[in-house]
């Protein structure tokens, strides 16, 4: 498989170096184009609500986060909840059998002793 | 009675080798750690039946010599894909697909459509730390080519500490086919061992006091840029290095019918049924390719030890520049994350967030990890494009 060959240690170390550098090098062109998206981006987001007039965003802006921030803490009391249900076995899965107690015949529901005779 | 004695002549128990008995017993170890360990059974399993399949004397599923002679500029079977679909088996056929570079490439694409690169776009700084981590690959280069192997070898056997079983494949068939079997084998067999190789490394390199670092929440990604990041990171990428195009812009596909939300129907084919097809196909026809001959080698086992050193040092390596950015950054961050910059999504990312925890159990690194994670994944894959442009 291998054969014994003369290594060409100049060219090695260069593919070594150049091409690590190369990776950190762009990786890095990367970021700053990562950086860039998100602050075009994030100003793009924020530059319609900047141009409302300031008496209809002041409220706006107080509202949304408020009820936003609510329904995230519904969110996750509901999560909280069913997670709570599953791993604890807390369902409401019902036993199939019925429970109804069979009645007993007794001197306080006899419909015999309901029942008056009549006095002729 | 001669047809008798023909049918017993055929039989494979009496023309087995020595080498092809191991071989079978080496895919029934695999096949069992797979099964029994599940150590990455989705492609140990199928590595292991083309093995065994491969090594089945007369079967004549896959034959090396015939890719032998397509590479071999004299023979009349040069760069002949006619004379493998004429000649070939059942696994030269399904070779192709690996010779001619499109499963990993399909792969990447399964990957891009399973990956969130919001905590990536959140923390771009993770990148310099998935790009670190890509110091495995060339200081493995530098010593496989101290070991005798020949540069476009050393270079194959370098991305194993990418730890990405795709990338090392691609690069493998493109540079040096004749080692795809040990270097896939190792690829994924380190990949698996991961939360055994990188504890005692990241312990080491860092302090109790570092380990209990904890971080900032990520601010949240807004669906623009999670649709703007795939196209960008191409178009730039692609311009800098054609060599890495197929990876990248197949990764970034399946990201962007992920992310843009109109194709559901494409990114669940591409998570779901594409890939799994691709990885039966691709992990049969790898292991096909670890023919006896060609296994069964010292070259072999200097592949494996390398793999840990390739693994070792890309884990070194991403911890290091993590803690050198803490000396000049106001915001600290805990170095246990710059051990996920090699690939391995998302196994390394959950080791960093286990080992974290062992000192501050309130303490949640995965997200964080998660950052790194997918940029080894675009580091491995620039990586590879670039050792392809140079030894290629």
């Amino acid at each position: 498989m291998m054969t014994p060959l003369v290594i060409n240690w100049s060219h090695v170390w260069m593919v070594t170096g150049l091409g690590f550098c190369m990776v950190i090098l762009l990786l890095v062109v990367l970021i700053f184009i990562l950086k860039l998206l998100g602050a075009v981006v994030s100003n793009a987001v924020k530059a319609p609500k900047a141009a409302q007039p300031k008496a209809v965003a002041a409220p706006a802006a107080q509202a949304a986060p408020a009820s936003a921030q609510a329904s995230a803490d519904d969110d996750l009391a509901a999560i909280a909840m069913a997670l709570h249900l599953y791993f604890n076995g807390v369902h409401d899965v019902e036993p199939t059998e019925i429970h109804i107690k069979r009645v007993e015949r007794s001197g306080w529901n006899s419909k015999l002793y309901g029942m008056n005779n009549l006095h002729r | 009675m001669g047809d008798i004695l023909e049918f017993f002549e055929q039989m494979g128990f009496l023309n087995m080798t020595l080498q092809q008995g191991i071989m079978l017993l080496l895919s029934f170890f695999l096949l069992y750690l797979a099964i029994k360990k599940q150590y990455e059974p989705l492609l140990l399993l199928p590595i292991a039946f083309g093995m065994l399949l491969t090594n089945l004397p007369g079967a004549g599923m896959y034959h090396s010599e015939l890719w032998s002679a397509f590479l071999d500029a004299n023979s009349p079977a040069y760069h002949s894909y006619g004379t493998i679909m004429r000649e070939g088996g059942l696994l030269d056929i399904l070779y192709i697909g690996v010779k001619a570079g499109v499963y990993p490439c399909l792969i990447f694409m399964g990957v891009g459509a399973m990956t969130d690169f919001g905590p990536l776009i959140a923390n771009p700084k993770s990148l310099l730390l998935g790009a670190a981590a890509q110091l495995g690959i060339f200081l493995t280069f530098l010593a496989a080519n101290s070991m005798g192997f020949t540069e476009a070898q050393a270079g194959s056997i370098g991305i194993i500490g990418g730890a990405d079983g795709p990338t090392s494949i691609f690069l493998t068939s493109k540079l040096a086919p004749e080692l795809l079997g040990p270097i896939a084998i190792a690829a994924y067999s380190y990949m698996a061992l991961v939360p055994v190789i990188q504890p005692p490394i990241m312990r080491a390199l860092t302090t109790k006091k570092e380990r209990a670092i904890k971080m900032s929440q990520l601010r949240p990604v807004s669906k623009t840029e999670k649709i703007i990041f795939p196209i960008a990171i191409t178009t730039i990428v692609a311009l800098i290095l054609p060599d890495a195009a197929p990876l990248i812009g197949c990764l970034m596909l399946g990201n962007l019918a992920k992310e843009c939300g109109v194709v559901d129907r494409l990114s669940k084919t591409m998570q779901n049924e594409l890939m799994n097809i691709v990885v039966i196909f691709l992990g049969l026809t790898v292991g096909a390719t670890a023919t006896a001959s060609s296994f069964l080698d010292w070259s072999t086992i200097k592949i494996m030890v390398m793999g840990v050193v390739a693994f070792g040092c890309g884990t070194a390596g991403g911890i290091l520049l993590a803690k050198l950015m803490n000396v000049f950054s106001k915001e600290k961050i805990n170095p246990l994350i710059g051990s996920a910059g090699v690939s391995a999504v998302p196994m390394a990312a959950r080791v960093s967030q286990q080992v974290g925890q062992e000192e501050n159990p309130s303490n949640f690194l995965l997200m964080h990890a998660m950052g790194p994670n997918v940029a080894g994944v675009i580091g491995s894959a620039v990586a590879a494009g670039i050792l392809l442009t140079m030894l290629g």
